[in-house]
């Protein structure tokens, strides 16, 4: 008789391991990024509604036991004057957003989607974005910072665009990085050294792997 | 059991020492290297989803696994203790084989949902040193695991062979550990 204990240790890690990887996978249209499937499979079902109706219907295909009824994805796009970027992530009813103009404006707002899409999130700053989901297809809506008031588009964004950031501490100076990767490639960000805005050099987005004032960093896409 | 069952059957052309089968060594060096090209592979073809399941009352995944990987490495300081304890080499009670095969099952246990989010969000990735090493040493940590389980069947192996084992198994986690918890306690600060 051969000892099965350590068979059932390598077993036991086995099941635990694809336990996991079944959580991942099935939760998976939770995160932000792995927004592929819901984009191909979402939208389709309600075809030719003309009505900004609800976006309900989007949620239906979903297998998600997501409670909300906004699904979750992420949307990146520019203000309509063209001098900043706005990304906006979904997860479970709550949104999370990165106003940012690359050079030294930004925010990050935060607060809930009701059913019918619509939000209102705010910032630390006072920032304040209005915006709507349209067919669960792009955010139409308004940042408010600093008195002034931007009209932005943002569309469904797929991994790697949407929202990124990174924290960390170099060489005693605390480092904030915040970037919007949009559908076409193009990147907006700024990175807050003790306080003190600046632009962001390029993440690598497949990675998210940035260097700041020489220090390998690796940002993390962002959920609310 | 004294006897290797297949010690009379397979003796054709006869092994030069008979309870030998090449068998108990190349099986587990096969399902060592199978686990950690298998792993390897998965996370190089996978498409890295960048994010996975957090745990409640954690700021971010990463702290969560950073906290998952110290506790399995504190674990496998008891692996190297209660071992010498075993051995002989340390004084220890009579109970240090439980202790070190149930912290050894911890460590474990607790490494493998760390390791799965690293291949499910991560993948196999090359961009800096740092993240070569971990990426090559997390698979081959979970070969090596996996051959030292195996060897553990087998009876009467060279009186090395297990510590050797269990030394790359240890010397892995703990490069592991370097280069990913503490690297991430560094960067970010020790905060859960």
């Amino acid at each position: 008789m051969k000892r099965p204990g350590p068979l059932l240790t390598l077993l036991a890690g086995l099941v635990l391991g694809l336990f996991m990887l079944t959580l991942n996978v099935t939760s998976g249209t939770k995160t932000a990024s792995s927004s592929y499937s819901e984009a191909s499979q979402s939208p389709s079902p309600s075809p030719k509604k003309s009505a900004p109706a609800s976006p309900t219907p989007t949620v239906t295909p979903s297998p998600t036991p997501s409670k909300s009824a906004v699904p979750n994805a992420s949307y990146a796009g520019r203000t309509d004057d063209d001098t900043a970027s706005v990304a906006v992530t979904i997860r479970d009813g709550k949104a999370v957003a990165y106003f940012c103009d690359g050079r030294y404006k930004e925010a990050w707002l935060r607060g809930p989607v009701a059913d019918d899409g619509t939000m209102k999130l705010t910032a630390p700053n006072g920032a304040v974005l209005d915006g709507k989901l349209q067919q669960g297809k792009k955010i139409r809506g308004t940042v408010k910072d600093e008195g002034r008031k931007y009209a932005f588009t943002a569309d469904k964004a797929v991994k790697p665009s949407g929202l990124w950031r990174a924290t960390a501490k170099v060489r005693g100076a605390k480092i904030d990085g915040g970037w919007i990767v949009l559908p076409n490639g193009r990147q907006t960000g700024i990175v807050t050294r003790d306080g003190k805005v600046s632009a962001a050099p390029r993440i690598d987005p497949e990675t998210g792997a940035v260097t700041v004032d020489g220090q390998q960093l690796t940002a993390q896409p962002v959920t609310p | 059991m004294t006897a290797d069952p297949n010690a009379a059957t397979q003796a054709f052309p006869p092994p030069p020492r008979r309870r030998d089968s090449p068998a108990r060594y190349l099986v587990p060096a096969l399902v060592a290297a199978a686990v950690a090209v298998g792993l390897g592979v998965y996370g190089k073809v996978h498409d890295p989803a960048g994010t996975a399941f957090n745990l409640a009352g954690f700021s971010s995944t990463g702290a969560v696994k950073s906290w998952l990987a110290t506790t399995a490495f504190f674990f496998a300081l008891v692996q190297v203790v209660s071992a010498f304890m075993v051995y002989g080499k340390l004084p220890g009670p009579t109970w240090s084989g439980t202790l070190h095969r149930w912290s050894g099952r911890i460590a474990f246990l607790v490494a493998v949902p760390v390791a799965v989010h690293c291949l499910y969000a991560f993948g196999y990735q090359t961009y800096s040193t740092r993240v070569m090493w971990h990426s090559l040493l997390g698979c081959l940590f979970f070969g090596a695991f996996s051959a030292k389980m195996l060897l553990l069947r087998s009876e009467r192996l060279p009186g090395w062979l297990l510590p050797l084992v269990g030394g790359l198994v240890f010397t892995g986690l703990t490069l592991l550990w370097l280069t990913s918890a503490l690297w991430f306690f560094r960067t970010f600060g020790v905060s859960t």
